[in-house]
């Protein structure tokens, strides 16, 4: 109580009454979440207006319904200007008195934001309370440049073998995760979260997940998931359901990136999550149809690819001079029946830096994650790649790409010559190798220590329908009895000899015991 | 291809730049328009040149001032402190919702030194913190 009537009389003694000039507007039509302002005349593109609800009533009546509703300048017109209302739109109405706020459209960030849900403008939606410390930072803002950048050269593990291995994603790299719906999108993008649990605390990135257009109970969901999981520590969600305004569904990927950039600059790691950028182009084709702007290809207005590189472009490795922190960007896109040749798909494929894509057939066969590796590729990653990933990571690729040759002979089996055999049931078994299910990202020397059995043949012993369990033994088999290799493969982020030869010990003990074990059944 | 209300929006702006010149006779001008609206078919804009200058002269309305005290009273002090604002009102209206103080409104501009502002900005702020 003391300390209400403290701040109150703080308050108090600092007021002072408004004393400058404001410009001001008057609402001359509404509707769909748009209104037209009359006036105005020197509000600038993206400038936040307030509608004013208290103008024309009572103190008392004012004081029943003081909020404020903010408006987003979009259009600028010969006599006026068309915003978007950024809240409850029917508290709008014609005749309402507008004020120029003067600045550009802002939330609040702050540290205190981490393990937080908040909305597209930054505001506490988990019942948690107000977040401490805030400062206003612009939703939009120009991306860093060539100078203030450095060469993307640090890994961001995903704890997905195949990802790692295969199409490796740096710290402040642009990776596009692109399928149908139902693929594992989403679960590619949240085990790269979860797994940033394996980071030492130092250098862990703080993950930012923005879900737009998304059912609320699946965002509730995936919060009690990290929660669960612990991943909530070190994660911010900020969403833009389903039910939000188009408006609040085309900024929260926006407010993903500010937020982002607040730690970015610290000189700290940061991983935004789109999920996903067609909703948020759809959300924006509304806005700009109810705009009046002129449609395009898809009914997307002719600034669509702009929307998404001025967004993606603002994921960065920045230099020394500028902190050395990074935002890395995992933008989603959802195909219709896998066209990857679409207008939205195909703008943000040119943006990226690569792009993971997931196959319905392969999700429907049992691969998990149903990643095509024969077309997904990463474009700065591989330089990202640890050492310990590059020596065992190289021949995968071969191997996988010998096996997607031979596959269609697969059926002719028993008529196949003993090599060919051969190097179709190596592919299978790389295939079993790489499969991992949802929610369970994997260290990276775990990764590293898997696959390094995969391509120096330990798990020949195995049938390929043997091989998935095989693997799982095999993981366990080295958390409970190489736990010194292991760690030597993460201090030093390479397979040195000795390491080498340690694991080649441990691996050859688990085949025979294997095999001791087949014999005595 | 400019739009009906669009055509319309550029005839009433020429009208208006052109009645506004010293000497204009309004009624002749009326008159040579719709002389020109008939003679280029276009006579189906009317209604919206009509809107349009409608539009303009009530926009023109707001821009000469206006101020509003919350007591009688206040009524000189409003209209000297106004003045020295750059608000430079004909009229004044008495509005107790003001509570006390004044407001003054011209030409998109707004000065607000009432106590009904003061106190609901007061309040967001307490609530808010």
């Amino acid at each position: 109580m003391e300390s209400i009537i403290k701040n109150i009389e703080k308050e108090i003694a600092a007021f002072a009454p408004t004393e400058h000039a404001e410009e001001t507007g008057i609402v001359r039509a509404v509707g769909d979440g748009i209104a037209e302002i009359d006036g105005l005349d020197t509000a600038v593109l993206s400038e936040m207006v307030l509608f004013d609800p208290t103008f024309d009533r009572t103190l008392e009546d004012a004081l029943k319904d003081p909020e404020p509703i903010y408006g987003l300048v979009l259009n600028l017109e010969e006599d006026g200007v068309r915003t978007v209302i950024l809240g409850d739109a029917t508290r709008v109405y014609e005749g309402m008195l507008v004020r120029r706020l003067g600045r550009l459209l802002s939330i609040a960030v702050s540290d205190a934001m981490v393990g937080r849900v908040v909305n597209a403008l930054g505001e506490p939606v988990d019942g948690k309370g107000p977040i401490a410390g805030t400062t206003m930072r612009p939703i939009e803002r120009e991306a860093y440049g060539v100078i203030d950048r450095a060469p993307v050269n640090v890994p961001l593990h995903t704890g997905v073998k195949a990802v790692d291995a295969m199409i490796p994603i740096g710290r402040g790299q642009r990776e596009l995760i692109i399928g149908d719906r139902g693929t594992g999108k989403t679960a590619i993008a949240i085990d790269a979260i979860l797994n940033q649990k394996h980071e030492p605390k130092e250098s862990r990135p703080i993950c930012i997940y923005v879900a737009v257009g998304q059912k609320e109970s699946k965002t509730a969901k995936l919060v009690a998931e990290l929660s669960e999981k612990g991943a909530m520590e070190y994660s911010i969600i900020v969403t833009a359901p389903a039910s939000a305004s188009a408006a609040l569904q085309f900024l929260a990927p926006f407010a993903g990136a500010a937020i982002g950039e607040h730690f970015m600059e610290q000189g700290k790691d940061a991983l935004v999550v789109y999920d996903d950028l067609s909703k948020q182009a759809v959300a924006y084709r509304q806005m700009s149809l109810l705009l009046r702007r002129p449609p395009g290809r898809e009914a997307y207005p002719g600034d669509i690819f702009y929307l998404h590189s001025r967004l993606l472009e603002r994921a960065a490795k920045l230099s020394k001079e500028k902190g050395g922190g990074s935002l890395t960007a995992l933008p989603i896109i959802e195909t219709q029946e896998g066209d990857v040749s679409a207008y939205i798909p195909t703008n943000v494929i040119s943006i990226t830096d690569g792009q993971i894509f997931l196959q319905t057939h392969l999700f429907n066969k049992g691969m998990r994650p149903a990643i095509d590796v024969g077309i997904s590729v990463s474009r700065v990653g591989s330089s990202a790649q640890t050492k310990a990933m590059k020596k065992v990571a190289g021949k995968i690729k071969l191997e996988l790409a010998q096996f997607r040759e031979l596959e269609a002979f697969m059926q002719f089996a028993s008529d196949l010559d003993a090599e060919t055999k051969q190097r179709i049931d190596a592919g299978r078994r790389m295939t079993e190798v790489l499969k991992q299910g949802r929610g369970e990202p994997m260290p990276f020397e775990m990764e590293v220590a898997i696959i390094f059995a995969a391509v120096n043949g330990y798990f020949d012993s195995f049938s390929p329908e043997e091989t998935s369990a095989a693997e799982a033994k095999l993981h366990s088999f080295l958390e409970r009895e190489a736990a010194g290799v292991l760690t030597a493969i993460r201090e030093s982020k390479d397979i040195r000899e000795e390491t080498e030869a340690s694991l080649r010990e441990k691996l050859d003990a688990f085949v025979a015991r294997h095999k001791e074990s087949e014999e005595s059944v | 291809m400019a739009t009906a209300p669009q055509l319309a929006r550029y005839y009433a702006q020429a009208l208006t730049r052109v009645a506004a010149a010293p000497g204009a006779d309004g009624s002749a001008l009326a008159k040579n328009l719709i002389a020109h609206l008939r003679a280029t078919g276009r006579m189906k804009l009317l209604p919206h040149i009509a809107r349009s200058l409608k539009e303009a002269h009530a926009r023109q309305g707001t821009l000469s001032g206006v101020v509003e005290v919350a007591r009688e009273e206040e009524r000189d002090t409003a209209l000297a402190e106004a003045a020295a604002a750059g608000v430079h009102a004909k009229t004044v209206a008495v509005n107790p919702a003001l509570v006390r103080g004044w407001r003054a409104r011209s030409a998109g501009t707004l000065i607000d030194r009432s106590a009904k502002r003061s106190l609901i900005e007061l309040y967001q702020r307490i609530t808010s913190a």
